[in-house]
């Protein structure tokens, strides 16, 4: 039961699916909100540059000649140059290109849509920032470009994606939560749902509460519940038709059979003249004897079902008492027989149906006597198995004879309705074993089909599950 | 003895009248429970045999019947239905002992034998098992007339088996019927009184083993 539904889990399926979406939306957020906030940064630290070239544009002196002169004190570069975290170059340059002033090689950005324009450089082997302006002048263009370290930037940059990221995934993570919760809550009808199923015996027919269900599950449980009433009417039904037909079967079965032994019993007193008519009624009479087995047989299957057995039959009681009543009860057959029944009966309690333990009892001990040869011993167990060294220990009721035993292929076909073994010539209908291990699957129990001790015979071994305390 | 059988199906009636007649029963056979109220008010029996499908009133009701009028006579219920409700009913409404059908001729023969044996110890303490005839209040034991020596933990043993003649009495039962006189009596010394009485037996009843389980007196 609980295999299938491992694969697949609606709870998981939830969280998958809306968890592997959500990351995917914290990256592209990370990205968005990264890329809108380095934008407006940059244009600031951009403005700072440029905000530079006016203080050396303004110490600019341009003769009448077009000869450009810079007339920046030291201290006013100083002033210039200061800053804590990056350095500041500048550079002028006349209309024919010429150096006026600054840092020698400073690269110039190209020219672009705004005056200054910018451009990302390398300078002294380190990434710049280049603001350059184009100054008109009468005899010409004069360039003044102040570059930048970018420090600053990479710092900010850096402080930003960080802080971004983190705010992002800690939003992520509370989503997450909220979507955990949720599925947890959402799903919680349905688990109870699931929980009441399972709590369940496998015979309770009765209909489930729907009070707690969902309208999207409803129809399940109604469909459930529709099954469930049938299956109860069914087995009902089953039930009065098994009464019905034990009765409606086995009283001309009996009539038919007393009438055969007497028959047979009257022959043989008065010494019918024909010896195969004696034959022949004998026959009759064991054909009888079979038929009426093999219908109790039949009923008695039908009956240990689960369907038709509802679970208030089960009660407390000693396997001992069972065994000995089974063993007084197979006495004559054994004694007919000229086997040697006996028991070793240990108490041994369990909860169980005393009619359908009375019924898997008889057939282990039918079996057993049809199969041992006269002068054999059939011996009927019961008692204690310890199960483990941490004792829950398990009850158990065993028929051991010393036959010829089951050959070991054959041992898990016994079990089989109808099934007999091949070498057998015995006048079985090959349905004991099978109400037997019926018997037992509704007691919980299991069945051991082991050779006999010393080898020797067949021993069937019904263990019931441990009990507590 | 007298029996009467209320079983209204014919062949299983005829059965029934035939192989009781043949094991040394007088017998009446009614096919309802209406009646057999009729017979019994004509007649006396020493047991009743009553089928529970009976048409009109059912076994049931006849059997409860016969209970709340006070009789105490032996009923043997035979049933169709062996369902732990209708056996536990069977018993709890009055019934003695029930049999299942289909049944086999000397099996019902042998039940009615020991339902009436024991209804009759009741009242009268003669018991006789085949040609074993035991003598409750006088302690006597006699096989075909001759009277048995016995001593008092023999003729314990004797007596509880005889009484139950046909049942698997317990050795347990025995060991208690026989510590009586004596503080503990082992499974074993039961045993050896076992032994003894067959010896002294002989072939008038024989006492059979039930390895672990008991002994069982049953007519030879």
């Amino acid at each position: 039961m609980a295999s299938p539904a491992r694969g697949f889990s609606i709870r998981r399926r939830l969280l998958l699916l809306l968890s592997a979406p959500l990351a995917l939306l914290l990256t592209a957020g990370v990205l968005i909100d990264y890329f809108s906030t380095i934008s407006p940064l940059s244009a600031a630290y951009d403005q700072v540059v440029a905000s530079s070239i006016v203080a050396v544009a303004a110490h600019l002196d341009i003769g009448a000649d077009g000869r450009v002169k810079s007339e920046l004190s030291d201290q006013a570069i100083a002033v210039l140059r200061a800053d804590n975290h990056d350095e500041i170059y500048y550079l002028v340059l006349d209309a024919d290109d010429r150096f006026v002033a600054g840092d020698a090689g400073l690269p110039v950005a190209p020219e672009g849509r705004d005056n200054p324009s910018f451009a990302d450089a390398e300078y002294r082997d380190a990434p710049v920032r280049v603001a350059t302006y184009r100054m008109k002048t009468a005899s010409g263009v004069v360039l003044i470009s102040v570059g930048e370290t970018t420090n600053k930037r990479r710092e900010s940059a850096r402080n930003m994606l960080s802080y971004i990221v983190a705010s992002d995934v800690a939003q992520l993570l509370g989503t997450l939560l909220l979507v955990w919760v949720g599925v947890r809550v959402g799903l919680r009808p349905l688990l109870a749902l699931r929980d009441q199923i399972a709590r369940r015996s496998a015979r309770d027919l009765a209909a489930l509460d729907e009070s707690p269900v969902p309208s999207e599950v409803r129809p399940l449980t109604e469909a459930l519940n529709r099954l469930f009433a049938t299956v109860a009417e069914a087995a009902n039904a089953q039930h009065r038709f098994l009464a019905n037909a034990a009765h409606q079967l086995r009283t001309p079965l009996a009539g038919l059979q007393a009438q055969l032994e007497l028959l047979s019993s009257d022959l043989q007193q008065h010494g019918a003249a024909d010896p195969a008519l004696r034959e022949r009624v004998a026959r009759l009479h064991t054909g009888m004897q079979r038929l009426g087995h093999t219908a109790n047989q039949l009923l008695a299957l039908a009956r240990a079902e689960p369907s038709a057995n509802p679970a208030g039959d089960f009660r407390e009681l000693d396997l001992a008492d069972l065994a000995k009543d089974g063993v007084a009860a197979h006495f004559d057959r054994a004694l007919a027989a000229h086997i040697d029944l006996g028991i070793e009966a240990e108490s041994a309690r369990v909860s169980a149906s005393d009619w359908l333990l009375r019924e898997l009892l008889a057939n282990l001990i039918d079996n057993a006597l049809a199969y041992t040869p006269a002068g054999g011993n059939v011996t009927v167990r019961c008692g204690i198995v310890a199960s483990g060294e941490i004792a829950p220990r398990s009850a158990f009721l065993e028929v051991e004879d010393d036959g010829p035993g089951i050959p070991e292929e054959e041992r898990v076909r016994v079990f089989e309705r109808f099934y007999r073994i091949a070498s057998g010539e015995h006048e079985g209908n090959g349905l004991g074993l099978a109400i037997v291990e019926e018997i037992a699957r509704a007691h919980g129990a299991t069945i051991e089909l082991t050779a006999g001790s010393g080898g020797r015979g067949t021993r069937v071994r019904v263990v019931f599950a441990a009990r507590e305390s | 003895m007298r029996i009467l059988v209320i079983e209204d199906d014919a062949l299983v009636a005829d059965a029934m009248v035939r192989g009781l007649t043949q094991s040394g029963f007088a017998v009446d056979r009614v096919s309802s429970a209406e009646m057999a109220e009729a017979a019994m008010q004509r007649e006396t029996f020493d047991l009743l045999l009553v089928d529970l499908g009976l048409p009109g009133m059912d076994g049931f009701e006849f059997v409860r019947r016969v209970r709340r009028a006070g009789s105490g006579l032996p009923v043997l219920i035979v049933t169709a239905r062996d369902g732990l409700a209708d056996r536990v009913n069977a018993l709890d409404i009055g019934g003695d002992d029930y049999l299942v059908k289909p049944f086999a001729v000397p099996e019902l023969a042998a039940r009615c034998r020991a339902l009436i044996r024991r209804s009759k110890a009741a009242g009268n303490p003669q018991v006789v098992v085949g040609h074993l005839h035991l003598d409750l209040p006088r302690r006597e034991a006699r096989v075909g007339g001759e009277p048995l020596e016995l001593t008092p933990r023999e003729w314990a043993v004797l007596e509880c088996l005889a009484l139950h003649a046909g049942q698997v009495v317990h050795k347990e039962r025995l060991q208690q019927a026989v510590s009586s006189w004596t503080d503990d009596i082992t499974a074993n010394a039961v045993e050896v009184y076992v032994s003894r009485l067959r010896g002294k037996l002989g072939e008038a009843v024989s006492i059979r083993t039930v390895r672990g389980l008991g002994y069982r007196l049953d007519e030879s």
